[in-house]
């Protein structure tokens, strides 16, 4: 892994204050704050060198967060933000790379690029910002709205079943697939740790609360209606909330077991899924280069003269 | 064997596809080059990989210009045309591409059963007064053909045509060991060259007449190369570290050349799920830092389009290659056109920015990304190197370019400035954002978005701010157009007609003029490289002239301006027309521009031509 963390020595450690920018334009109770606050203070508990670290987004509410990070970023267009990440992770594998995208950049219009970053499995935290509808645009059916339920696009009710983002990420062959929520700042701090330890393409789903267009959504209030998955290998379910709702055991390197807990109707939140085995793409180029003898430049006509 | 001398002749090659005539092309023309010939060749490729033979979408072949001086362009007419059968041979006759004392010797092998279409053919080669020439391949060669499995005909028609242009076997032999040698089993690599033999000898004897074209020696170091293998050593040589592509006739040949050579040289090549990913990828790379390029053609380009303007407002430098091709949508994706200039300008929404540089030929490959690399990282813009197929896909004998080995833009010599006829940028630029770092710039931390920014790079919707950030990405083009020096001309600096191209047509513009002006004709030649932006003496250079005429190949007609003179009518407000703009998928050649030179300048003005080719 190519972790750049804070030299201690040579500079001042890295706190929250040096990570803010200006106040996110976000509505009041969204839930990116507490995604955006989640990956700060991961970014400070672990030291990494915000100089060396880069936040990479498509389009939509989740799109700003690198705007509101004070880190290096590229806020790029909709649907896109693995293409740009894919050309960091080639180019530059010193940087710590992380990904936001929302469940419509992710799921329709950048679907493409989620099946081949899974695939590729080159290193990057792949953040999912699930509200469950596109929101900046105000309030359409996206491909994880519920059915049933009414939005701008679809006022007799969203037609069709949604996109489970974890099966789907399950089905792709993903080599780390965990989910959480925003309003679990425990959980989700101990989900982005274990997702940058990874060492590949990281897919963590988490909820996200769209209070402005579907308040009723995600009951952050109560715990009962989802379950926690567990496991020496896994992640901690959240200190706040576990106590109040059931938590199983189940072993990441099980794929049929995680298969069984994504298709449930329950939520369930932790690690589905972990193979640090997966071959990455980005190791792939980067060392055949290095098995490949260099050639001087001065000599690149040479196979086409004629003798 | 009558021997006819000639300064420069044309041939052509016709065989259904999968029959290997671009490969004896490329033998015949290495053994002419080796013979001290000059030889540009021009593949014909079906957008299929194996038609039905025998059809007419099945037609393969190559066209070969061989001279005993430097040549341009695949020039003009055919003089001798070798057909594998009658029906790819009718296909071809509809192009209109022979001389009038063609001769076309044609293969009897297939007419038993085909009486009636060969006979039809035939007539049809008489009625336009060419001659046509029955042979058939004899008894041994035609044993061996069929112990190969249909293989090794094309070294019979190699062999005749080595013979009809006085090039000594041995000669093409060599070649012929060297492209099969390590390929083919021992036994099957005898047969092709006793093939190509029985067709030298065959041809010695049974064809009556032959060109001798003088050999040069040769000074220098010389190379034989098409333009997309020669773009790809120059996107090497340019120090460009990342290339990232989707597979898309005619680009998908620089990514395979890149994938065998790149690694060695401490390049990655990224084989894209799309070409939005393409791009995306390599504007990733180059935020990081790292020159990158990509390459596509015309459907590529235009889902290329948002993440150029992308790259135009967050000021990341990137390098598209555009090998353009006929269209529109897929339309012929192995003939050329040249009909991408106005995507490449004024695609992407919004006003967005970008430079466009064309390329003319093979050498003008090898230094386009030096070039394009410079304007992309000074600038911090979209940059195009606007290809076709026919320079992709033409192979010509160049002196040996000169490696500049570039790592950074400073290291760029002033003979790659001269050859796009630009002068250096000033040493500082204006940005929209005051921070251009790349990550791992302490205390430079930036952040890029496609949303207006102010100059500090925070989202900003104010007027002022956003129109202040269009007048400085416009003055960054401006810079460009100030920097750009009298471009290229042929001819007398005033008179009756200017003729004006760009990319690939400069060749046949520059031998065009040389026929007028042998002629007397009061015609001159302008050729552009850089075409966005334009350079500002075009106006007063236009107005030297009575008429200002583009040659192109896209469309137009007496109401709609082909893309070219639509720019330089808006540019100049001179009545720029087009002279030739045929959506042909066929190369300019230099008579047709002489004759249609001629039919206009005994016209009125204001009169609009538009030719056949």
């Amino acid at each position: 892994m190519n972790t750049q963390l804070q030299d201690k020595s040579a500079e001042q450690p890295l706190t929250m204050k040096d990570l803010q920018t200006e106040n996110p334009r976000w509505c009041l109770g969204c839930g990116d704050f507490g995604i955006i606050a989640a990956v700060k203070r991961f970014l400070v508990d672990t030291q990494l060198i915000a100089y060396k670290t880069v936040n990479v987004s498509g389009i939509g509410c989740s799109g700003r967060a690198p705007n509101y990070i004070n880190t290096y970023g590229v806020h790029s267009i909709h649907g896109r933000p693995i293409t740009i990440a894919t050309g960091l992770a080639l180019a530059r594998p010193d940087l710590n790379l992380f990904v936001h995208s929302g469940d419509g950049d992710a799921l329709s219009i950048g679907g493409n690029h989620l099946i081949h970053g899974i695939n590729k499995n080159f290193k990057c935290v792949f953040l999912l910002y699930d509200n469950e509808l596109y929101a900046l645009t105000k309030n359409q059916t996206s491909p994880t709205t519920r059915k049933g339920h009414k939005t701008m696009t679809q006022p007799v009710g969203t037609y069709l079943d949604p996109i489970n983002p974890v099966r789907t990420a399950l089905g792709l062959g993903a080599s780390f697939v965990a989910s959480t929520t925003d309003w679990m700042p425990d959980h989700l701090a101990s989900t982005l740790k274990a997702a940058f330890e990874h060492p590949g393409f990281a897919f963590v789903h988490i909820s996200q609360r769209c209070p402005h267009f579907d308040a009723e959504n995600f009951d952050h209030k109560t715990s009962s209606w989802f379950t926690f998955l567990k496991h020496a290998n896994g992640i901690a379910p959240d200190k706040r909330l576990a106590e109040k709702t059931e938590i199983i055991e189940h072993d990441p390197s099980n794929i049929e077991a995680a298969f069984k807990y994504a298709n449930a109707e329950r939520r369930y939140y932790g690690l589905f899924f972990q193979d640090k085995s997966k071959a990455r793409y980005d190791d792939i180029l980067h060392n055949l280069i290095k098995d490949t003898p260099q050639k001087p430049r001065s000599k690149i006509l040479d196979q086409y003269m004629l003798e | 064997m009558l021997k006819e001398k000639k300064k420069v002749s044309r041939f052509e090659l016709l065989m259904d596809a999968g029959f290997g005539a671009q490969k004896a092309g490329d033998i015949l023309i290495s053994a002419f080059a080796a013979t001290g010939k000059f030889v540009y060749i021009e593949p014909m490729i079906p957008a299929e990989i194996s038609p039905p033979p025998r059809t007419a979408a099945a037609l393969s072949g190559v066209i070969i210009r061989v001279a005993d001086f430097d040549i341009t362009n695949i020039g003009n007419d055919a003089d001798v045309i070798v057909a594998s059968h009658e029906i790819v041979l009718n296909r071809r006759l509809d192009d209109e591409e022979t001389n009038p004392n063609c001769r076309v010797l044609l293969d009897m092998g297939d007419k038993p059963g085909n009486e009636e279409t060969y006979e039809k053919v035939c007539r049809r080669v008489t009625d336009l007064g060419l001659s046509i020439i029955p042979f058939e391949t004899d008894a041994e060669s035609k044993a061996l053909i069929q112990s190969m499995q249909g293989a090794g005909k094309n070294m019979y028609y190699i062999g005749m045509l080595a013979a009809i242009y006085n090039t000594p076997a041995e000669a093409v032999e060599e070649k012929i060991k060297k492209t099969f040698g390590k390929k083919l089993k021992e036994d099957i690599l005898a047969k092709n060259v006793k093939i190509f033999d029985n067709g030298y000898n065959f041809a010695k004897q049974g064809v009556f007449f032959s060109y001798e074209i003088e050999s040069r020696p040769r000074e220098g170091e010389k190379i034989l190369i098409d333009g997309n293998t020669s773009l790809s050593m120059g996107i090497i040589d340019a120090g460009i570290k990342l290339f990232s592509g989707y597979p898309i006739t005619p680009a998908s040949s620089i990514m395979h050349t890149l994938a065998r050579s790149f690694p060695a040289y401490g390049g990655v090549v990224h084989q894209a799920e799309d070409e939005i990913a393409a791009i995306g990828t390599a504007i990733g790379a180059y935020f990081g830092g790292v020159p990158s390029v990509t390459c596509t053609s015309g459907p590529g380009l235009s889902l290329k389009q948002e993440f150029i303007g992308f790259a135009s407002a967050a000021e990341i430098p990137i390098i598209v290659i555009d090998a353009q091709r006929s269209g529109p949508s897929t339309g012929m994706p192995t003939k050329t056109e040249q009909s991408d200039l106005l995507a490449a300008m004024f695609g992407s929404h919004g006003d967005n920015t970008k430079i466009v540089l064309s390329v003319a030929n093979v050498i003008d490959c090898f230094y386009a990304p030096q070039m394009a690399r410079y304007l992309a990282e000074k600038l911090r813009l979209p940059v195009f190197i606007m290809t076709d197929f026919l320079t992709a896909n033409s192979y010509k004998i160049i002196d040996r370019p000169k490696a500049n080995e570039i790592t950074n833009i400073d290291d760029i010599p002033d003979f790659v400035f001269e050859r796009f006829h630009l002068k250096r940028l000033p040493a500082s630029i204006e940005m929209v954002r005051l921070i251009q770092s790349i990550p791992g710039t302490p205390g430079a931390l930036r952040r890029v978005t496609g949303l207006n920014t102010d100059r500090e790079g925070k989202v900003n919707y104010f007027s002022k701010q956003n129109h202040l950030g269009h007048q400085i990405r416009n003055q960054k083009v401006n810079l460009v157009r100030q920097a750009l020096v009298k471009p290229e001309m042929f001819g007398k600096e005033e008179g009756e007609l200017l003729i004006v191209g760009w990319g690939s047509a400069r060749g046949t513009i520059e031998e065009a003029i040389n026929l007028c002006q042998a002629d007397g004709l009061p015609v001159a030649g302008l050729h552009l490289k850089i075409v966005n932006p334009l350079p500002p003496m075009l106006k007063d250079i236009f107005s030297k002239y009575k008429r200002v005429m583009t040659v192109e190949v896209a469309y137009g007609d007496n109401i709609k301006f082909s893309p070219l003179a639509y720019i330089l009518r808006a540019e100049t407000l001179t009545d720029v027309r087009s002279l030739i703009s045929l959506a042909s998928g066929r190369p300019i050649r230099p008579k047709s521009i002489y004759a249609m030179a001629k039919a206009a300048l005994s016209k009125k003005e204001g009169v609009s031509l538009v030719a056949s080719s």
